[in-house]
């Protein structure tokens, strides 16, 4: 085939052109870190970290979920811990007030850490969450559960779920009406009426209380067990968010993030490629220059 | 004497045609960067009664190898403005966030203010990233409208062009007619060449040397010294321009037919952009619909019911440059319908089936989850980018190797036209002094009488 010198030019300089381009890609590479930074460098790979970008997106999201459930259920179960001392503490009390021999006076005494309990044990059940919400007030959030008064429970027995997934739930919260009758015994009602048999010196329904506050300590031990179960569901959905979280990015490291060894080389490949033929361009230019 | 004066005469033919030797073989080497020139050259006959002549100056050219170039060169403007159109617009598209992050923030952001439905904070979390879906569909609705916009100017910019290279085809036509000069041949090409770039079609040689251009639906552009007149008219109904060739009296669409760069624009325009603006418009109309029908279902802080989160699309088309957020919602978080009816206040049960839409085959007849829809609108533009690469790519490497062929065939090596030139001065070297010594001869012949 017959060549001029002009193609000869051309060729060199084409080449030249096509290294340089080649350097350029595998540059923007190494210093990007991606294989793929368009959908048309691979749309199949691009498509699949997208979506993996997605997915990565949703398990964050439903993290913060699990995350904010989790703290709820701390949240309560460390209300249902100091309900647990409290119905402890009465029991004890009763015990003490149920005695045959103590005089009227002895039983108002009790009858005052009573109410005083009472109101702690109020005042607990009716704690607010840091979103607003009451904790154990079922679905009825914004309304406080227990009555002040009376301790009766004003809340409804529906237990929250979350999305702890693109397609799981989990409960993340308590209602009170574990702490009713629905439950076991209507706790705090009975530590008001205990507290009232004690003032007003009541032995019959004293003895009649020391029954029910067994019961409720049992009650709550149960009610806690459940939350320590949610909280468990919980954590080991967080596990398994911080795992995925791990594998998507894995899978988007694989689909169009470079090899960082292998691009290298090839940056080096290249750049020597260009080297050479800008050298050949020159001595072309050289050889067919008309002083030659 | 006579045979002498004879000789005189042969000499000075042969210096003639040394001349016109060294004439070519320079024009030659001062054309060797001249883009299109074909080499010419000049050919010698032996004289019946002896001596030299130069024949007709020819060029060396392959009419079947500048027919490929011709339209080598149509289909690689195509893929080279198919691929440059395509790659601004998914650069476009895949700055900032895209639709589908904005998509699956919307849904985190649900998931959110469900695990705590009376929480203002959340909630208006969850009316800004549908503002921000909003904004990101409309926007994107504007840069690929955008995009077919500037290849509808484009469009509009180059159809003058080809039509005054087609005037120009058909007066080159008639100047080979009537010279049949090789640069007037070369030149001819040239214009032809830049016509196939801009429409792409074909040109052949009629036996009467005319060069005919024709489109590739058939519409005859050129004909002789005869050019139609290719033009632009509004289309009514896309506010497009159309390409028309008008000629005898009648006027004819042969968008269809151009290939080219403005061939490339149009199938851009009215095909891979408008795919994209059609599954950006689905998208919007999809995303709606599924979020308004179970946004309404639910109840909202109030206890309301029939609440939407969007303003209802009309219809697909346009939807994503339309698609507002609900004005009332806009303004009014606890409007989020997170609950189910007759719910309490803190029930979410509709928030968990707001956030399940996630994985919900809404979108595309039911095909396809809303984010996948978002990721394919891009995806399938990537494909088609990636094709229109490969295309460029083929087209550049059949480029490469028809250019070979031609500067084989055609092209100008200085230092062959140098050593031409060394050889012609030679020759009229030796014919000058030949011609010297038959006038000495003649002159010593002359002094001796």
């Amino acid at each position: 085939m017959r060549i001029t010198d002009h193609r000869i030019v051309d060729i060199a300089a084409a080449a030249a052109q096509r290294n340089q381009s080649t350097v350029g890609e595998l540059s923007n590479q190494v210093s990007t870190g991606l294989r793929v930074s368009k959908p048309s460098d691979d749309p199949a790979a691009w498509m699949t970290a997208q979506r993996e970008k997605v997915r990565a997106a949703l398990n964050d999201g439903t993290s913060q979920v699990v995350d904010a459930g989790h703290e709820r259920l701390v949240a309560s179960d460390g209300a249902l811990s100091t309900l647990a001392g409290i119905v402890s503490q009465a029991r004890d009390l009763a015990v003490e007030g149920s005695n045959d021999t103590l005089s009227a006076a002895a039983r108002q005494d009790i009858a005052t850490q009573l109410n005083s309990l009472f109101d702690t044990a109020v005042s607990t059940a009716n704690t607010i969450n840091a979103d607003g919400e009451y904790l154990f007030s079922g679905e009825n959030s914004l309304t406080q559960p227990f009555d002040m008064t009376t301790g009766a429970y004003t809340g409804d027995a529906a237990a929250r779920a979350v999305n702890t997934g693109p397609q799981a739930t989990q409960i993340a919260t308590v209602p009170g009406s574990g702490l009713t009758a629905a439950g076991g015994v209507d706790i705090l009602p009975l530590i008001k009426t205990l507290a009232t048999a004690m003032s007003t010196n009541n032995a019959a329904t004293i003895q009649s209380s020391l029954g029910g506050l067994v019961t409720a300590v049992n009650q709550l031990s149960l009610l806690r067990g459940q939350t320590g179960a949610r909280m468990a569901v919980l954590e080991t959905a967080k596990t398994a968010h911080d795992q995925l979280a791990t594998r998507i990015q894995t899978s988007i490291s694989n689909g169009v993030e470079i090899d960082t060894v292998q691009a290298a080389s090839d940056l080096a490949k290249a750049s020597q490629a260009l080297s050479i033929s800008q050298s050949v361009t020159t001595h072309v230019l050289q050889l067919l220059a008309p002083s030659k | 004497m006579s045979d002498l004066m004879s000789l005189l005469s042969l000499g000075s033919n042969a210096l003639s045609a040394a001349n016109n030797g060294v004439a070519i073989a320079t024009n030659n080497a001062t054309n060797a960067n001249t883009e299109g020139y074909s080499r010419q050259t000049i050919d010698f006959e032996s004289s019946l009664l002896g001596g030299v002549t130069s024949g007709t100056t020819g060029r060396d050219a392959s009419a079947l190898l500048q027919q490929r170039i011709r339209a080598s060169a149509g289909s690689l403007a195509h893929s080279t403005q198919t691929q440059a159109s395509i790659s601004d617009l998914e650069d476009t598209l895949t700055s900032g966030s895209g639709i589908d992050v904005q998509l699956s923030n919307l849904f985190s952001r649900i998931a959110q203010a469900s695990a705590s439905p009376t929480d203002s904070t959340l909630r208006e979390a969850v009316v800004q990233a549908t503002r921000d879906l909003v904004g990101g569909i409309n926007g994107r609705a504007a840069q690929v409208a955008s995009a077919r916009q500037d290849a509808d100017v484009r469009i509009g910019q180059n159809v003058p062009q080809a039509a005054q290279l087609a005037h120009q085809l058909a007066d080159a036509n008639r100047i080979v007619a009537k010279s049949g000069d090789p640069a007037a041949l070369d030149h001819r090409e040239k214009i032809a060449k830049q016509l196939s770039s801009l429409v792409g079609g074909a040109a052949r040689i009629d036996p009467d040397g005319n060069m005919r251009f024709l489109l590739d639906g058939g519409a005859v552009l050129v004909d002789g010294t005869h050019a139609a007149t290719l033009q632009t008219s509004t289309d009514p109904t896309t506010g497009y321009q159309i390409a028309q060739v008008a000629d005898g009296g009648v006027t004819r669409d042969v968008s269809g037919q151009l290939g080219g760069t403005i061939g490339a624009d149009i199938t851009f325009r009215d095909t891979t952009a408008k795919k994209t603006a059609d599954q950006l418009d689905q998208l919007a109309y999809d995303t709606a619909t599924a979020f308004n029908t179970q946004h309404a279902a639910n109840a909202a802080l109030d206890g309301t019911t029939g609440n939407k989160m969007f303003v209802a699309p009309a219809s697909v088309s346009g939807a994503a440059s339309q698609l507002a957020i609900d004005p009332t919602l806009d303004a009014n978080a606890s409007k989020l319908a997170l609950g189910s009816p007759g719910g309490a206040i803190g029930d979410n049960s509709g928030g968990l089936a707001l956030f399940a839409l996630a994985t919900a085959k809404n979108a595309v007849g039911g095909t396809k989850t809303l984010t996948d829809a978002a990721v394919a609108f891009v995806g399938d533009l990537g494909s088609a980018g990636a094709t229109a690469k490969s295309d460029n790519d083929r087209d550049q490497i059949v480029s490469d190797h028809l250019a070979s062929l031609r500067d084989s065939l055609s092209g100008v090596d200085t230092q062959e036209e140098l050593t031409k030139l060394a050889r012609f001065q030679n020759a009229s070297s030796a014919i000058t002094k030949f011609v010297s010594s038959i006038n000495d001869m003649l002159t010593n012949l002359i002094q001796s009488l």
